[in-house]
């Protein structure tokens, strides 16, 4: 309440426990990582993530997915869960699009690419540096991925950023 | 064999198997326990106490493939919502003698000098889980403050919800319970080769040792090395691959 002026404390009337309360989160657009998805906008996204309740809460939301599958082959697999058409808005086909975090299963995060982007983001003028060469320049997300050197690493069952 | 003489030489363990054995000492069959991000040290301890002394445990380690969710930190809170958590683990870049957690900031919270990463839930798990043990990889007296500069969860307090608390810290010279008398943590136990005085010296507030003998253990107390270098080491490649790699090799 210090730091937050929007946090509130109301009583419980069950319970007459007072709670501090926060307000919803509500995002105007959700982005989320998809493995696989189809034009029908079925995605398939990891069970270790809240990506589907992230979906459930914005107003609107954006798929990147790895991989363009036809409806039958939106299938879950072993760690992942479906997330059903009426939450998903756009469907975005951007294979490496979680770079430069990782995909579990496909990539490693790029940590040397992580370290180039604090050591830019250091300041204005480094960072500035690093915006011409990765964001601006590229015209698509091909180009994208050949300014960062990207490469798909064996990643077994690796953790993305852990 | 190791191309010594004696073949009953103890190996000699690392510091973060020191570690990873005070904490398997603290878990009791059957519990289920469950750890969190970034948090292998719990997770290899969880897996040692499994094989050795709870084979009843059951643990939930975030990040394991072999455990299958659909939601989740969602489902994760849930069950900690639920009592159904028995032990969850935190870990602070403050700890105070009340042993409150800073994970927020350091400085004043409106012009920090460094802003972390936040709290993650740890003001619910602090009281909601059964009990929670804090762990850290280092001891000194920036982490062990008199006062943190921000408060992100409590060892425990008066909501009339809390279903437990903080029991013990565990760090790399030794470990702390938490006195439910003195609302404070104490210092339990010193690991063999650490020197009071330098536990003492190396935390910012009062350890409650005066009039105390404080006992050195063996962190790993009959724990087999082999069995944390082998079968713990080998789930932990699949688990936290590159911490596995670092302390075991890949």
């Amino acid at each position: 309440m210090k730091v937050r002026r929007d946090l509130k404390i109301i009583p419980d009337p069950y319970t007459g426990n007072e709670y501090v309360v926060v307000p919803p989160v509500i995002p105007e657009v959700a982005i989320i990582h998809a493995m696989r998805g189809s034009r029908d906008g079925e995605v398939i996204t990891l069970a270790s993530r809240n990506d589907r309740l992230l979906a459930m809460a914005a107003k609107r939301t954006i798929a990147v997915v790895e991989e363009l599958v036809v409806p039958e082959e939106v299938l879950a697999g072993r760690q992942e869960i479906f997330v059903a058409a009426a939450h998903i808005d756009a469907v975005v086909l951007a294979p490496g699009g979680a770079h430069p975090t990782g995909c579990p299963g496909r990539y490693e995060t790029d940590a040397a690419h992580m370290r180039e982007y604090l050591e830019a983001a250091k300041n204005e003028d480094d960072f500035r540096v690093y915006l011409d060469k990765y964001i601006f320049r590229p015209a698509d997300h091909d180009e994208y991925l050949a300014a960062v050197s990207f490469r798909k690493t064996a990643a077994g069952s690796g953790r993305a950023g852990r | 064999m190791r191309g010594d003489d004696k073949p009953n030489v103890t190996p000699m363990p690392r510091p973060a198997e020191k570690i990873i054995g005070a904490i398997a000492g603290l878990l009791r069959d059957g519990e289920r326990v469950a750890t969190g991000t970034l948090s292998p040290l719990p997770a290899a301890a969880t897996l040692l106490a499994k094989m050795t002394h709870a084979p009843n445990l059951e643990p939930l380690i975030y990040g394991d493939p072999e455990l299958r969710l659909a939601e989740g930190f969602h489902e994760l809170f849930a069950l900690a919502q639920q009592g159904k958590i028995d032990v969850f683990f935190l870990s602070g870049v403050q700890i105070d003698r009340t042993g409150n957690i800073n994970l927020s900031v350091l400085g004043a919270y409106d012009r920090p000098t460094v802003r972390l990463p936040g709290g993650a839930g740890s003001s619910m798990l602090s009281a909601l889980a059964r009990r929670i043990i804090l762990f850290t990889v280092n001891h000194n007296p920036r982490l062990f403050v008199p006062r943190v500069d921000f408060i992100n969860a409590t060892a425990t307090d008066n909501v009339p919800w809390r279903r437990g608390g903080i029991s013990h810290v565990v760090t790399p010279l030794g470990i702390m319970a938490f006195s439910a008398a003195e609302k404070a943590l104490v210092l339990e136990a010193v690991y063999a080769g650490v020197s009071l005085e330098e536990v003492i010296h190396n935390t910012g507030f009062d350890l409650g040792v005066a009039g105390r003998d404080i006992p050195a253990i063996n962190p790993l107390r009959d724990y087999d090395l082999e069995l944390l270098r082998g079968p713990v080491r080998a789930r932990m490649l699949e688990i936290y691959p590159r911490f596995a790699a670092d302390l075991w090799g890949p």
